[in-house]
């Protein structure tokens, strides 16, 4: 089980087609303006579990499974109709427990009420106690139907490559593997270790970051992990070019000194990779030929194909959020201006969020994202853009570029929350008082209650 | 502005209309099954016999039922416990005829319910008929057979990177046509790249009397061979009826230091000799290597041990090699399975009863009908029965160590309650 995807829950219940993500999302839609506005929610709840995460001092798969058991829980729920914040809560609770690393209720209950309220919250605090989450993980766990056992593609990413001239089993982020393991484990997927494909350590750090960034969307509920995974490497051989060395990427490298200390190594390994390619050693070294490695997998391109276009439409809308107090605004915004409108949203999302996902702070690759995505033509910013309330979103220094942020987010799931009591609250007066409210965030509710009016009147 | 009602859900209450969904959707547990009677209780809870109401041969399970945690005669939520989490994962996951089968897991009103499948004995429950009723040996047959499951079993949770870690006569159950089911998960971990060292979670693990030697030398490292220890231990038991190893366990002190278990060790060392170094090469780096080394020497008399118990030499063999010393070279399930004991007559059979004439076959289960009614709510004096209860072992973290008397239990058997250690010394 613990090796047997197709053998498990979550192949077998938990994989789910668009249809029915949407259907979950149903009674959202009718309390949001655009429905582009549940993908940034989606992006802001998954940013929450790992800023709580991040508190309680999670590991970066523990996080990832909390993120898997709060979008499964909302297969099942809407946000209007729940408060997500202490089904997050909730989700990191269990999570702990499932991948065997728990923490005591009270650092949940503490650190959930540091984090969220830091959130913008209409004035009022977010309180809860020990009850109210050992009461949410009862709910959870049996909405989560008991499946608690979680894929992950990390593993799929640790089992198919390794870091260039590191022995078999080397992890990132400093993941204990082999604990607990006897030598008749032996194999894991590639027995001994010989049809790994050498990465060097950027590409690796960058495929990992890639899938770190995946949970902020419902990529995992789509596809499983392993797909995502491939579709990682896939993107991380885009940005770290492996076979054909690119004398343009050299250059960007030369050129990229404002890259910080921290990520020289990377780059420097990459560099090396790319002279060790061109000098031909690359392709005849254990037949680590990146691109026959990928076909090897005999799987389906077209299946890849969407699954890395899904990843890039999710950067494409990332770029497009913003938290309030992002350190690199100001850099981000001088590198926008200088672009043309056209541009900047084709080249811009990737290269952006790129540099805020996590260690992804090369932002050399951006242009081969940014070729991607104009192929693809995923979300059109210029579309969306026009549709995002201007009164809520914040407006930078350039022109034409709107953003979503947290704290419009924060309020969003409140207005939601409110809405969907005041259509069901008993008394007609509070349906009424309750949609003036409202009517801020969305105009269109007021129409929603007076058809429900109607409805009441004729019966 | 909201009206009172719903700012007042919103800021004390947000879950409220979440919650009476939930509970509309919700079918109690006594609306799809009849309960029976009562099983047996432990640390963990109790175990129900029930009939399902829903198909109409009213298929027979066991509910097992966690005891919910109280404040005074409160229930309350307090979180679900690690080893309830972790129950409830693997058997959701996993699928084979030698597992118990967790048809569903109810959770209402505060109380877990994992409903199985329905075994009608066990490992202990067939010792204690052969022993007390019967008194006569185990037939090799149906020695061989159940051992053979058993270790089929352990074979398809160690391919699923499972660790039992609480193997014992009483956690191993027999359905009526003798198939053998792996039971009671609570312990049981997946050790796929585990986040946290194995000792972290639980200091102490498996049932004294079925603990393997690197576990009681302090070892912080282990692996599935500590399981594969319990199986020769369990087989060992069928053979003679009674613990082979059944030492006295020291228990742990205030501060909940794991002791040096010294009178189990000499139990073993009793019968396999003492260990030596160059059989073990890693012995000298167990934390209570020194404290080994003041013990009493030994010499291996496992042979004539199994002389008059097993009566083949290929039976001891197995034995044997399930016994060995070194974790890495201790014989692992697998191997064990192809073992040639298994190949010589009598053969294992499916049903392990076979070979059994009718009335020779163990009884059924039998229930009491007295605290049946008790299932909803739970009564009081059921966490003190479950101090010398069956399965568990409490969690480090979630429970407390120390406190129970389970930890020197090696089995109980609630037909004759009380009577198994009473049995043994006679």
């Amino acid at each position: 089980m613990a090796t047997d995807f197709w053998a498990s829950s979550h192949y077998k219940r938990w994989i789910v087609d668009r249809a029915t993500l949407h259907q979950a999302r149903l009674a959202d839609l009718q309390y949001v303006d655009n429905p582009e506005q549940l993908d940034f929610l989606s992006i802001y709840f998954a940013n929450l579990i790992t800023k709580l995460g991040r508190k309680l001092q999670f590991r970066q798969r523990v996080i990832a499974t909390a993120t898997v058991f709060f979008r499964r829980f909302y297969l099942k729920n809407s946000y209007s109709e729940t408060d997500p914040f202490i089904v997050i809560a909730a989700c990191c609770y269990v999570a702990a427990k499932a991948e065997e690393s728990p923490i005591h209720i009270k650092s949940i209950v503490q650190e959930s009420r540091t984090v969220f309220n830091q959130e913008e919250l209409n004035g009022r605090p977010w309180t809860t106690d020990n009850q109210k989450i050992a009461e949410m993980e009862f709910y959870l766990v049996d909405d989560l139907e008991c499946d608690l056992i979680i894929f992950h593609p990390y593993r799929t990413l640790l089992a198919l490559c390794k870091r260039e001239n590191t022995p078999l089993s080397t992890s990132e982020e400093g993941e204990d593997l082999g604990i607990g393991l006897d030598t008749d484990d032996g194999p894991r997927y590639w027995g001994t270790g010989e049809g790994q494909l050498e990465l060097p350590t950027g590409a690796l750090q960058v495929a990992w970051s890639i899938i770190n960034d995946t949970y902020k969307s419902q990529l995992c509920l789509l596809h499983p992990p392993h797909l995502i995974a491939i579709a990682a490497i896939y993107l991380s051989f885009i940005i770290h070019p492996p076979v054909r060395p690119d004398p343009s990427t050299i250059i960007e490298h030369e050129s990229a000194t404002t890259t910080p200390e921290s990520h020289r190594q990377p780059r420097r390994s990459t560099r090396q990779a790319n002279s060790h390619s061109s000098s031909k050693k690359f392709q005849s070294h254990n037949q680590q030929d990146p691109i026959a490695f990928l076909a090897d997998m005999n799987m389906s391109l077209p299946l890849l194909a969407s699954v890395s276009q899904e990843i890039i439409s999710l950067y494409a809308l990332w770029d497009q959020y913003k938290e309030d107090m992002a350190p690199d605004a100001a850099r981000l915004a001088r590198e926008l201006s200088g672009t043309s409108p056209v541009a900047s949203g084709s080249i811009s999302p990737a290269k952006r969020s790129m540099s805020r996902a996590d260690s992804l702070t090369q932002s050399y690759g951006s242009q081969y994202f940014g070729s991607l995505t104009a192929s693809a033509g995923a979300t059109p910013v210029t579309d969306t853009n026009e549709t995002l309330d201007t009164a809520s979103s914040v407006q930078e220094g350039v022109p034409g570029v709107h953003y979503v942020t947290p704290a419009f987010l924060s309020l969003l799931v409140q207005r939601m929350r409110e809405a969907k009591l005041s259509d069901v609250t008993p008394s007609a007066q509070g349906s009424s008082s309750g949609s003036g409210s409202i009517n801020v965030i969305s105009g269109r509710k007021m129409a929603v209650n007076k058809r429900l009016e109607r409805m009441q009147a004729a019966g | 502005m909201l009206d009172e009602w719903s700012s007042n859900i919103l800021q004390h209450d947000p879950m409220r209309l979440y919650r009476a969904k939930r509970d509309l959707e919700h079918r109690t547990v006594i609306s799809k099954y009849n309960i029976l009677g009562f099983i047996s209780s432990g640390t963990y809870g109790r175990v129900y016999k029930a009939q399902s109401l829903d198909d109409e041969h009213g298929t027979l399970h066991a509910i097992k039922k966690f005891k919910p945690d109280k404040e005074g005669d409160v229930v309350t939520y307090t979180g679900i416990s690690q080893s309830a989490i972790r129950e409830i994962a693997l058997n959701r996951e996993l699928s084979h005829d030698n597992v118990v089968a967790l048809k569903e897991v109810i959770l209402e009103d505060k109380s877990i319910y994992m409903v199985f499948d329905y075994a009608e004995h066990d490992f202990l429950q067939v010792i204690h008929h052969h022993s007390q009723t019967l008194r006569s040996p185990i037939s090799t047959a149906v020695l061989k057979s159940l051992i053979y499951q058993l270790i089929n079993g352990l074979i398809y949770l160690h391919s699923c990177h499972v660790l039992h870690r609480d193997l014992k006569p009483a956690n191993i159950l027999i359905t009526g046509n003798g198939v053998v089911k792996i039971g009671d998960l609570g312990l049981a971990r997946l050790i796929y790249e585990p986040l946290q060292p194995l000792f972290a979670g639980d200091k102490v693990v498996v049932t004294i009397w079925y603990r393997a030697p690197e576990l009681l030398l302090g070892a912080k490292h282990y692996t599935k061979a500590i399981d594969c220890w319990a199986v020769g231990c369990v087989m060992a038991e069928l053979a003679s009826l009674r613990p082979i190893f059944k030492g006295e366990e020291a228990k742990l002190d205030s501060k909940k230091n794991v002791p040096f278990q010294r009178d189990q060790l000499l139990k073993i060392f009793e019968v396999l000799g003492t260990p030596d170094e160059k059989e073990w090469p890693s012995l000298v780096d167990m934390p209570e290597y020194h404290s080994m080394k003041r013990l009493d020497y030994f010499t291996n008399r496992l042979s004539d041990w199994c002389q008059s118990r097993l009566r083949s030499p290929q039976g001891y063999d197995l034995l044997r090699r399930l016994f060995i010393y070194d974790p890495e070279r201790r014989l692992n399930a697998k191997d064990a399975l192809q073992h040639k004991w298994f190949h010589e007559d009598p053969k294992p059979t499916w049903n392990a009863f076979a070979s059994v004439s009718t009335h020779q076959i163990p009884p059924h289960r039998r229930i009491s009908q007295d605290e049946a009614p008790s299932m909803v709510p739970i009564p009081q004096h059921a966490s003190l029965q479950g101090a010398h209860g069956h399965m568990g072992i409490p969690f480090g973290q979630q429970s407390k160590p120390g406190s129970s008397t389970s930890l020197s239990g090696g089995g109980h058997y609630v037909q004759s309650s009380g009577t198994r250690k009473k049995a043994r010394l006679q």
